[in-house]
């Protein structure tokens, strides 16, 4: 039986008085890849970026309908919270930069004044590393400044970083654009194996890649949700003229 | 291990499975025709079914890969290669039911084993399960090698196909009364050939898969 | 370019190349005479009474500057220890709400500040502070100092922090960071190579400044620090380095001017120290993005 973790009811997001996303409804299972795709300007970034309430930074931002994480409504929550049980994961790699690896690591909990023993903390530090397939390579130079890592390997630090606080879900915002094709397909290989234990929704402007890695893909155009199905379906499949448009590389 | 490894490693096993299948089909049909075993031919038939969902089964999972991996060289010769076989495989999953209806249709209760004997029906039937076996292994293995030893065993089963007429020819004369028996055996004899050439086309996608060469329509 | 040679132009080039590297080395001379000068001068007067001794009377040889020297640093301590707060949380309101009217009117005044004569500070301090006190002060030196190191620091905070990406904000934001703990914890500590810098070049550019103590710290030829009262001694008037070489320079004695130019030696060396450290410091703490 799929759970839903997180569900879209009539949602609507706006910056000002642009209309960017409209009447979204959709649901994410749980320890599922949901691939966000559609072309630039098509809200997807604002969508997840609604789930955690990051939009909120850019002034003028508003939002109508609801979002609920399990039956929760995440407008009516504390951002601080509702960050915690929400991990994002960004466009390019943004490791603490004043902080070592293994600080970076447990940043969410010093950072919070969430106070751990040591050995809590060498604890969640191994085990998160070790999730994100960070920790054999670095498990010698933990105090380290994070910034020292390749690209890819810093966004697998900021994976284990957001993981680490034990999230309900994981967000990924074209985390794998900025790097290379074997980091990238490192870190796809790696969502495959994090989907065990999470739920998982990546924004990505690479087809192949929502194609690859995701379960369930939803195509946005021009802030709606024009398509939302399984991910072989909308790629062998698609129901709307506009999905295989878009798909098929023949847009506009 | 990447993910399309994974899905190529079950394309493999999925095309395997659907080999055996097939390889039951004609073993069981070699059987059912020596001792004119009507059941044993109508197991046969019934399992085209399965042979068919297989074969419907590696389509999608071969249009699920293309669409979602974008398979490229060698990936994407072995996937256009599975798509092909499997087509193969259906037709000679078809012939092999084909012949099992021959052996339901016969009225008789047993072949004339002299008949399956100087047509060389039986050292035909088997020369095409001994060529499916080693296609398995060569698909298996990527031996090249081995698919390539496929086309002179198919050279002996035109030959026997061949010779065929003139032998049932005769025999009809002599045996007035089994005219039945000698038209299925050549009508077998046709269909066996085409399990020939089905081979021939698998070896072939074989070789285009491993060493990306074209054989096909080369030595005629 | 018919008619130009390439010869020519190959002499044009070096000419304009060894004008560029003469008007550099011109420049660079009288930086140097003045070293050397101070240095030639200074270096005489230094030895262990110049640390340890106070001041003598007119006609007596030797004495030091010792209170100058704890003068300068008290000085120079308080008005730091007024400045940064004011100064960093100016520059992070104008890197953080760097487009609102306040912030565009802050700037404004920031930068004007920088601008006012260090004298005009001093009279306004004196107008201000010391006339109502009643007295002269070391303190009201410091709050004339800290006023000018104010926008120095201000500044340098907002480059510094204008240059950290946002994307480390929002990381610590995902986090479920409140936005105070994100600014303490996560961006000033990752511009803080830049802040430092800022701070310690600002206590470079005030450690010389004369103009603005004499209408406040005065001076004072007793060492009147007393350890266990700071703020009172803070609220009498104070000697400091720039005030013995304005002071002694102008005397008629000779004493006194070598003790000026030993205290004016001593100066450089000092703001030169701050430069290294400066450069030390920036290196060290460099955070890469």
């Amino acid at each position: 039986m799929e759970s839903t973790v997180l569900t879209a009811s009539k949602f609507g997001a706006y910056f000002g008085k642009n209309h960017v996303l409209k009447n979204i409804n959709l649901d994410i299972y749980k320890n599922k890849i949901t691939a966000i795709m559609g072309p630039s300007g098509c809200g997807k970034t604002t969508f997840i970026r609604c789930i955690n309430r990051l939009h909120e930074l850019t002034p003028g931002a508003t939002v109508e309908g609801n979002l609920f994480l399990h039956d929760e409504d995440i407008y009516k929550m504390y951002p601080i919270i509702l960050r915690k049980k929400a991990g994002m994961v960004f466009q390019r790699p943004n490791p603490f930069p004043s902080m070592s690896i293994y600080e970076n690591v447990i940043a969410g909990y010093t950072l919070n004044g969430i106070k751990l023993k040591k050995q809590e903390k060498d604890e969640l530090v191994q085990e998160s590393l070790e999730d994100a397939a960070l920790w054999n390579e670095v498990k010698d130079t933990l105090h380290k400044k994070g910034t020292f890592l390749s690209g890819g390997q810093q966004q697998r630090l900021c994976i284990a970083r957001a993981i680490a606080m034990k999230p309900e879900i994981l967000l990924l915002d074209e985390a794998t654009s900025a790097l290379d094709p074997i980091s990238t397909a490192s870190i796809e290989e790696l969502l495959l194996e994090l989907k065990k234990n999470y739920t998982i929704i990546i924004v990505t402007h690479n087809m192949q890649q929502a194609a690859r890695v995701s379960d369930k893909t939803a195509f946005f155009y021009l802030g709606e949700l024009i398509e939302y199905d399984e991910t072989k379906n909308i790629f062998t499949n698609p129901k709307n003229p506009k999905t295989q448009n878009y798909i098929t590389g023949r847009f506009g | 291990m990447a993910h399309i490894d994974d899905e190529l490693e079950g394309l493999k096993r999925e095309m395997l499975g659907m080999w055996t299948l097939v390889q039951l089909q004609l073993k069981k049909g070699l059987e059912s025709l020596t001792k004119l075993d009507k059941d044993l031919a109508r197991e046969v038939i019934l399992s085209e079914k399965r042979v068919n969902s297989y074969e419907l089964k590696l389509d999608r999972d071969c249009e699920n890969i293309f669409a979602l991996f974008s398979p490229v060289a060698v990936d994407l010769r072995y996937v256009l290669a599975v798509l092909k076989i499997n087509n193969n495989l259906e037709r000679i999953g078809d012939i092999a039911e084909g012949i099992a209806r021959f052996v339901v249709d016969v009225d008789d209760n047993s072949f004339d084993n002299n008949l399956l004997d100087i047509s060389e029906l039986l050292l035909m039937y088997e020369e095409c399960i001994s060529m499916m076996e080693s296609l398995k292994i060569a698909f298996e293995t990527e031996d090249t090698k081995l698919a390539r030893s496929i086309f002179k065993q198919d050279e002996i089963l035109d030959e026997i196909n061949f010779n065929a007429n003139e032998i049932i020819a005769n025999y009809i004369r002599n045996n007035i009364d089994k005219t039945e028996q000698g038209l299925y055996a050549l009508s077998i004899i046709r269909k066996l050939e085409r399990v020939g050439d089905q081979c021939k086309n698998i070896a072939e996608e074989i070789i285009f898969y491993v060493e990306a060469k074209v054989l096909k329509h080369k030595k005629d | 370019m018919k008619g130009q040679g390439i010869t020519f132009r190959r002499i044009k080039d070096v000419f304009v190349k060894g004008l560029i590297i003469l008007m550099a080395g011109c420049s660079v001379v009288p930086l140097v005479a003045i070293l050397y000068y101070v240095f030639k001068q200074g270096i005489e007067a230094i030895n262990w009474d110049f640390f340890t001794q106070l001041p003598k009377p007119v006609g007596e040889v030797g004495g030091g500057i010792a209170n100058a020297i704890v003068g300068s640093l008290l000085i120079i301590f308080f008005a730091a220890a007024m400045a940064i707060p004011f100064g960093i949380s100016i520059g992070v309101y104008l890197s953080e709400h760097g487009e609102t009217k306040l912030a565009y009117f802050t700037r404004l005044v920031v930068d004007a500040l920088q601008g006012i004569p260090s004298i005009v500070i001093g009279i306004v301090i004196y107008i201000w502070v010391v006339k109502p006190m009643g007295h002269f002060s070391a303190f009201s030196g410091s709050i004339a100092l800290g006023i000018m190191m104010i926008p120095i620091i201000a500044r340098s905070t907002e480059e510094t922090l204008k240059l950290i990406p946002f994307s480390l904000k929002e990381a610590s934001l995902a986090l479920g960071v409140p936005y105070y703990k994100t600014m303490m914890k996560v961006i000033i500590p990752s511009g803080l190579s830049g802040i430092l810098s800022g701070i310690i070049l600002s206590i470079a550019r005030i450690t010389g400044e004369t103009a603005p103590l004499l209408f406040t710290a005065f001076g004072n030829p007793f060492f009147n620090f007393d350890i266990q009262h700071p703020i009172h001694t803070m609220l009498t008037p104070m000697s400091s380095m720039p005030l013995i070489i304005f002071n002694y320079a102008t005397s008629p004695y000779d004493d006194w001017h070598r003790l000026a130019w030993g205290t004016a030696f001593l100066l450089l060396v000092f703001v030169l120290m701050l430069n290294i450290i400066t450069k030390i410091a920036t290196r060290k703490w460099k955070v890469q993005f």
